[in-house]
């Protein structure tokens, strides 16, 4: 039976059949690089983010004072540039740009997690500020009134709570990564998406091979979305908690037994 | 008695609004003294000044007569030795109620975490909160919040504790329990310098009372000298409008 004559089904289970380990390959692809780069793209928004909500301290001196503005004009550029262009044209320029002008050939690899992870960390900078924002300035009062400096209080109080806070964004950039790192097929990236075109220059079936692809897609987001769920209320920890037992024994040895009397939620 | 804390000619300025004017007091070891006066006079202002979590415009403050103010000593040790609670508790919310105890001696004071628990968990006793290590703040009332708050800041084991209002934001049931925990402290010799509208407890428990009146002290002296006979008029109004509104 040649691919002509088969019907839908048929012909998606032909081309799972001979290219599942394509689709497999691509689908790995497509999910480091969102992986990693939604990790890079966090740890570049908190940084950006960090220096952006950061006041001069009162005693700072000017040339101090200059160079954070400076400092803050620079990021703020390049929020606004890598949130106010295209992605796809942000892999162009970058990775021919590095090699026709300055005669760097970046591989493959290393030219998509550039991309995407700069290109997350510029959406990420305005999502951590947000989240810095939102945290109650009397946990940042709490922390300063027992010593602890400007560092150890975004550290071990507010950053933490930032984090709480925008983890339902940063699920949705890592979905947002899953489905449009398919934009760096244009630099020749063997992800997805580029497997997607293969198939279907190859063999002619664009609505069969565009709809498997679509579903590991899916799938691929789904589970995602449902593990960040997941963490999220391991976050929050439970819903209740245990009260300690009086007994000093059972204390030291960290049990703590539930007291129906008095315990659960207030 | 030793001094500890020094105020002198303390004045702060929001923009052109004068809140706090020439103030002068002083805080000696043992001291309970309590801050009254009608909203809007500066009480919370001269706390947060003397906790610089606002900048005095000008005066001093000395401790054990070091210049606060002029980098005397460094900012964050005079923190810990100077406490603070809150009228909204400030809790940290993503720590447990051990946690939020511990944090402070662990990470300012580089206390061990064995001695930092047990000593934890003897202030947490103390102010009938040992069962509840586990809790977060969001799962507290607010009376209990504020007697985490209150361990919290004698876990760093400070010389002076400052309060700003800690019962006025809990429900009524729930202010007795947080005035029970600061009267034992009063009475174990804690030095302390409380803002207060709870009447009751600036008469029985401190042993200074002072009355500001528009950012300035406008009488201060021993309980009875300001409950019974208050020499200023606006004082004397002021507790008058005060029973007032009580009965
Ligand atoms: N950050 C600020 N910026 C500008 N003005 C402020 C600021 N904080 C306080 N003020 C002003 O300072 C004055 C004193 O405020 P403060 O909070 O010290 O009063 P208070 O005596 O504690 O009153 P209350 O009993 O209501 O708590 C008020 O007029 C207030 O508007
Ligand atoms: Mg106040």
């Amino acid at each position: 039976m040649t691919i002509s004559e088969m019907n839908f089904f048929q012909r998606m289970l032909y081309i799972l059949q001979d290219y599942g380990g394509s689709l497999l390959a691509g689908a790995a692809t497509t999910m480091a690089i969102a992986l990693i780069c939604t990790f890079l793209g966090c740890v570049i928004g908190f940084a950006v983010g960090l220096i952006q909500t950061t006041e001069p301290h009162k005693k700072d001196g000017a040339v101090k004072r200059g160079v954070l503005r400076v400092v803050k004009l620079i990021l703020t550029a390049y929020v606004e540039v890598f949130r106010g262009t295209p992605m796809m044209l942000q892999a162009a320029f970058i990775y021919y740009g590095m090699s026709s002008v300055f005669g760097i050939n970046l591989g493959m690899w290393s030219a998509a997690i550039i991309i995407v992870s700069v290109n997350t960390g510029a959406y990420m900078a305005e999502t951590v500020r947000g989240g810095i924002l939102s945290v109650d300035p009397g946990q940042r009062e709490g922390a300063r009134a027992i010593g602890m400096s400007h560092m150890q209080t975004m550290v071990y109080i507010v950053l933490p709570q930032a984090l709480r806070n925008i983890m339902p964004q940063i699920g949705n950039n890592l979905i947002i990564n899953i489905k449009d790192t398919c934009v760096l097929s244009i630099i020749g990236t063997v992800e997805l998406f580029f497997t997607f075109r293969s198939i279907s220059g190859a063999l002619y079936t664009y609505f069969e091979a565009a709809s498997v692809t679509m579903i590991i897609y899916f799938i691929l987001t789904f589970t995602c979305s449902r593990i960040l769920r997941a963490i999220e209320s391991r976050m929050d920890g439970p819903a209740n908690f245990d009260l300690a037992t009086n007994d000093t024994l059972a204390f030291t040895s960290g049990l703590t037994k539930y007291n129906d009397k008095t315990g659960g939620m207030h | 008695m030793a001094g500890i804390i020094k105020v002198e000619h303390l004045a702060k300025t929001f923009g052109t609004n004068e809140v706090l004017k020439d103030i002068d007091f002083s805080v000696s070891s043992g001291d309970v003294i309590s801050i009254i006066g009608s909203s809007g006079s500066g009480k919370s202002t001269l706390l947060r000044c003397i906790n610089l979590l606002e900048e005095a415009t000008s005066g001093k403050i000395l401790f054990h007569d070091k210049d606060v103010l002029a980098g005397a000593i460094n900012e964050d040790e005079y923190r810990t030795k100077v406490g603070m609670v809150f009228q909204s508790f400030n809790l940290f919310n993503n720590l447990s109620v051990l946690d939020n105890c511990m944090i402070g001696q662990v990470k300012v004071l580089k206390r061990g975490k064995e001695e930092a628990e047990k000593n934890a968990m003897e202030y947490l006793a103390k102010v009938g909160m040992a069962q509840y290590i586990k809790a977060k703040p969001r799962q507290l009332s607010g009376g209990q919040k504020q007697r985490v708050a209150i361990a919290r800041a004698l876990a760093m084991n400070p010389e002076v504790l400052l309060f700003d209002e800690p019962t006025s934001a809990l429900d009524p049931e729930m202010v007795g329990e947080v005035l029970d925990v600061m009267k034992i402290l009063a009475e174990s010799g804690m030095t302390m310098l409380v803002v207060t509208h709870e009447m009751a407890f600036a008469r029985d428990v401190s042993n200074r009372v002072i009355y500001m009146a528009d950012g300035r002290i406008e009488e201060e002296g021993s309980p009875e000298d300001i409950f019974s006979n208050p020499r200023s008029p606006k004082t004397k109004e002021f507790l008058s409008r005060f029973r007032g509104e009580k009965e």
